[in-house]
């Protein structure tokens, strides 16, 4: 056993039932090694030497309110701080037919949501670590037919400690038939700690509903973060997802939608801006398990200095899912040569009425768009900023409010190459 | 050759214009679904079932080889020996009993000293399947090495060649008459011990073809190898090594027949391509080893490694395959581009029917400044098919202004089969432009509709489709090779409409 798994799980022993299961399993296969596809490009050799202090650990310092709201994002809040749930900063007042849990104080609810998900994709080294240890995190149900209105704000926050230390978090997100919810997931933290997050988050889209989701992962340079999001799309629902990825040192990003219902939709649009020695590997897995699915994934990426970018787009179309219609775009901009760029797009169909496809690009800035703006005196390091910026903020385009727009283009333009770099 | 091409289309476009086929041409053309798959009744001496050093040494010694190509062989045996069958194909394989395949298998008699003494059943067969290798070849004008089963038959033109310093032979011929030239290249693309089917072709090869053009020679005529594998129970494992030298071109031309039996044989056969300083090499298959039938009974298990290496700056090398047959296809012919400037291209047609499973594609790699690499992959599914396309397109630090641009496409016929792609891209330098799109559709109810109203029938409307998809690979085959490639294809989707 490596250093990582005993400094997790020795001394555990009196977990029970599906905890003590997913703890076993996990010291009899261990971490994946690189040898193992899904994690071809992103080795987590290092992390296995690595020793954490379970969490919960005592945060030193708390940020203000201030310091992460968001502009537009104005509904309940959740705010957990090294993996823990924080009342005295959370605002559990929601809209009629919305029950939001944190399972710290409804741990009830925890094991019930456990048991409920017990076995689905349990071979993933980390879903099982989460599964085993976790305490914290919450349920949030909206009701058939009910609106959440304004948007819910997940905040999960880094801070210092005395110790690094590795928290698990789980969210169980189920929206009844009809329902409408929007959800901010937003991370964050300073450099000043090297925590490891584990966060496994479950939705459930019953017929009709839509779920807009919003993922800000702005976390601490040092920090590692393994975020596992499955949803499960009914009938003639909708997931509208945006993601940006932006901070922690080494990310890890499983991204998987089962378009499970007739008429099921997923519109992903998504970025990663990354610089110094970042590695983000994003695995975006898309099902088409029934007829007339569709989904639109767009997502870009900009390498900078020593940073390495991955990214796995999967397209499954099941058989007998005739008429999906699968788009799947990824384009990369590579700004460094130490900076590295892997790309995978792939697509396995088993139905033959569908339109399927996928494209992907790597590459650098356009000389002629650069040459353009600098006949009208735009000096290159602005020029470049502009140009870059430009590439990545497409992927926001739709995104509502404009304020909150807005903030994320000015969170962009701060992870851009600086001026005389 | 132009004016032969619009010829030769014109005259397709003719035949597919004809009227709908009636009931009693779609049965004939049905029957007659496997052309190939005849048995040349000759008498053959093979090595029995087995696999051990002595069967390596029995192989080496048949063939005369000096004591260090044995060790060369048995050096890949013994690492093949420590090594496990890749899994991670997307294909279901049977489990082959390496015990069970007898390695060596010739036709009986002395060796032929020149194509006269080539027994008649033998020429008939090449005949039979449209291969000139008599007085037909002086029209056809491309010089043919015939392997049958273990060993090269014959080979022609060799004198014409010869007097351009070109080497155009069998593998074991080469071992005798150039061995400098084999052991400086030989292994030095596909190491002895590069994967499994490689490392067991590196112990058991029998046969193959050598070719080396000399510097600044273009080779005058079409280079070709015909593989037939016609005993049972017996692998073929044949070794083709090509050497252009700096400023040389070459087009070589390879196809593939075998009979029909219920037992799946493999083919594991390694070809190395050389390209120096300015070198071009044009790499054609049509491959169409028996596929097994509608049940997925029978058919060759197709698992060939096939790479080449662009040495030197502005060398070229160019892949261009039409897969046709075999129960499972799984190979990556390759390019590693190590000069600057060097350039390769990959195009493939891929065809998977009843129960056929396909795993290929290529790998580009950039290792030189300003090397470029183009892949067009057309794929075609139909009945249980399941077709694969597998790349890896990977921009090394050192490969400044690299440029790839991929393309695959994947036509769907029927509700039963499947297509699949994964590109695989590794980009580490910040001047290189990759790009890849991939797109999979069927054959579209409106562009049947249209076909329909102008009277054509519905079979020759779905091989008119699939002829234009798979035109911009068609293009890139030498002329003789396109026309029987679209024959194939033909042949090979009857019965899959409907």
């Amino acid at each position: 056993m490596g250093a990582f798994l005993d400094s997790m799980l020795a001394g555990r022993d009196g977990l029970g039932g599906v905890r003590a299961e997913a703890a076993a399993a996990l010291l009899r296969d261990g971490l994946p090694g690189p040898r193992e596809e899904a994690w071809k490009y992103t080795s987590l050799r290092a992390l296995e030497q690595r020793r954490y202090a379970p969490a919960p650990g005592e945060a030193t310092d708390v940020p203000a309110l201030a310091a992460f709201a968001l502009p537009g994002v104005d509904g309940a809040r959740l705010v957990f701080v090294n993996g823990v749930f924080q009342p005295a900063l959370s605002d559990l007042q929601a809209a009629p037919g919305v029950e939001i849990l944190p399972y710290r104080e409804h741990p009830g609810q925890l094991d019930k949501d456990l048991e409920g998900h017990h076995g689905t994709g349990s071979a993933d080294a980390f879903l099982r670590l989460n599964t085993a240890l976790v305490e914290d995190g919450a349920s949030i149900r909206v009701v058939a037919g009910a609106d959440a209105g304004a948007p819910i704000h997940l905040v999960i926050l880094g801070a210092p400690a005395a110790a690094d230390l590795a928290w698990q978090l789980r969210l169980q997100v189920e929206l009844g038939a009809g329902a409408r919810l929007s959800l901010v997931e937003h991370h964050l933290g300073n450099d000043e700690h090297a925590h490891l997050g584990n966060l496994v988050a479950n939705y459930v889209l019953g017929a009709g509903a839509r779920l807009e989701l919003l993922q800000v992962q702005d976390a601490g340079e040092r920090a590692t973060l393994i975020r596992r999001g499955s949803f499960h799309v009914g009938e003639d629902a909708q997931l509208a997802a945006t993601t940006l990825e932006a901070g922690a040192q080494m990310t890890r990003h499983d991204f998987r939608v089962h378009l499970a219902g007739r008429g099921a939709r997923l519109e992903s649009r998504g970025v990663f801006v990354l610089h110094g020695r970042q590695h983000a590997d994003t695995h975006m897995d898309v099902r088409h398990e029934a007829r007339d699915t569709s989904s639109d994934v767009l997502w870009r990426g900009v390498a900078d200095q020593r940073s390495r970018g991955v990214f796995h787009g999967a397209i499954t179309i099941a058989e007998g899912a005739d008429g999906a219609d699968a788009a799947l775009s990824n384009k990369n901009l590579l700004l460094s040569p130490q900076a590295e760029i892997d790309t995978q797009p792939a697509l396995e169909i088993y139905a033959d009425e569908v339109k399927a496809a996928h494209g992907a690009t790597v590459g650098q800035l356009d000389e002629q768009a650069l040459f353009y703006l600098r006949t009208r005196g735009i000096p290159l390091d602005a020029a470049r900023r502009i140009l870059v910026s430009a590439f990545c903020s497409a992927v926001f385009a739709d995104l509502q409010p404009a304020v909150l727009r807005e903030r994320l283009d000015e969170l962009l333009a701060t992870r851009l190459p600086q001026a005389g770099e | 050759m132009a004016t032969e091409r619009i010829q030769m289309e014109s005259e397709l476009r003719d035949r597919l214009r004809a009227p709908a086929t009636g009931n009693e041409a779609v049965e004939a053309a049905l029957s007659r679904r496997y052309d190939a798959g005849f048995v040349t009744d000759i008498e053959s001496d093979s090595l029995p079932p087995g696999l051990d050093e002595g069967t390596v040494r029995a192989i080496s010694a048949r063939k005369h080889e000096p004591e260090w190509m044995t060790e060369w062989r048995l050096k890949a045996y013994r690492h093949w020996l420590t090594m496990t069958p890749p899994h991670w194909a997307k294909l279901r394989i049977g489990p082959i009993d390496f015990q069970a395949i007898s390695y060596y298998s010739a036709p009986k008699g002395p060796k032929y000293k020149s194509l006269d003494e080539v027994p008649r059943e033998l020429i008939e067969t090449y005949d039979k399947l449209g291969v000139p290798l008599h007085e037909r070849a002086k029209l056809a004008g491309v010089a043919v090495d015939a392997v049958f089963d273990s060993v090269s038959v014959g080979t022609t033109f060799q004198k014409e060649l010869a007097a351009k310093g070109i080497v155009f032979c069998s593998m074991s011929e080469a071992v005798k008459s150039h061995p400098e030239l084999v052991k400086k290249y030989l292994g030095t693309v596909v190491p002895q011990g590069d994967n499994y089917f490689a490392a067991l072709n590196s112990a058991v090869f029998s046969d193959g073809s050598f070719v080396f053009i000399p510097k600044g020679v273009r080779c005058p005529m079409e280079l070709s190898t015909y593989f037939r594998i016609n005993a049972g129970h017996t692998g073929q494992f044949e070794r083709t090594l090509i050497i252009a030298e700096e400023g040389a071109s070459v087009s070589y031309l390879e196809g593939c027949t075998a009979p029909m039996r219920d037992e799946n044989q493999l083919h594991a056969a390694v070809v190395e391509l050389v390209a120096l300083d300015d070198a071009s090499i044009k790499y054609s298959t049509v491959q169409n080893w028996y596929p097994g039938d509608e049940n997925g009974v029978g058919g060759i298990y197709n698992f060939v490694t096939k790479r080449g290496e662009c040495r030197g700056p502005r060398s070229r090398i160019v892949w261009t395959q039409v897969e046709t047959g075999s129960a499972i296809t799984w190979k990556y012919p390759s390019c590693v581009l190590r000069g600057d400037d060097s350039a390769g291209e990959f195009h493939s047609v891929a065809l998977t029917h009843h129960c056929q499973q396909a795993d290929t594609g290529t790998k580009m790699i950039h290792i030189g400044r300003n090397t470029k690499s183009k892949i067009v992959s057309k794929g075609i599914s139909a009945g249980r098919g399941q077709n694969t396309y597998r790349g890896l397109v990977k921009i090394e630090k050192g490969a400044e202004g690299a440029r790839n641009h991929t393309q695959c496409d994947s036509l769907l016929i029927g509700k039963r089969c499947g297509a699949h792609t994964f590109p695989y891209i590794e980009v580490k330098n910040p001047g290189a432009i990759v790009e890849h799109e991939a797109t999979t559709s069927k054959i579209s109810e409106d562009q049947m509709f249209y076909c329909r109203s102008r009277g054509i029938g519905e079979e020759d409307a779905v091989s008119m489709i699939v002829d234009g998809f798979c035109k911009q690979v068609f293009r890139e085959l030498p002329m003789e090779f396109a026309v029987e490639a679209k024959k194939l294809l033909e042949v090979s989707l009857e019965g899959a409409v409907g």
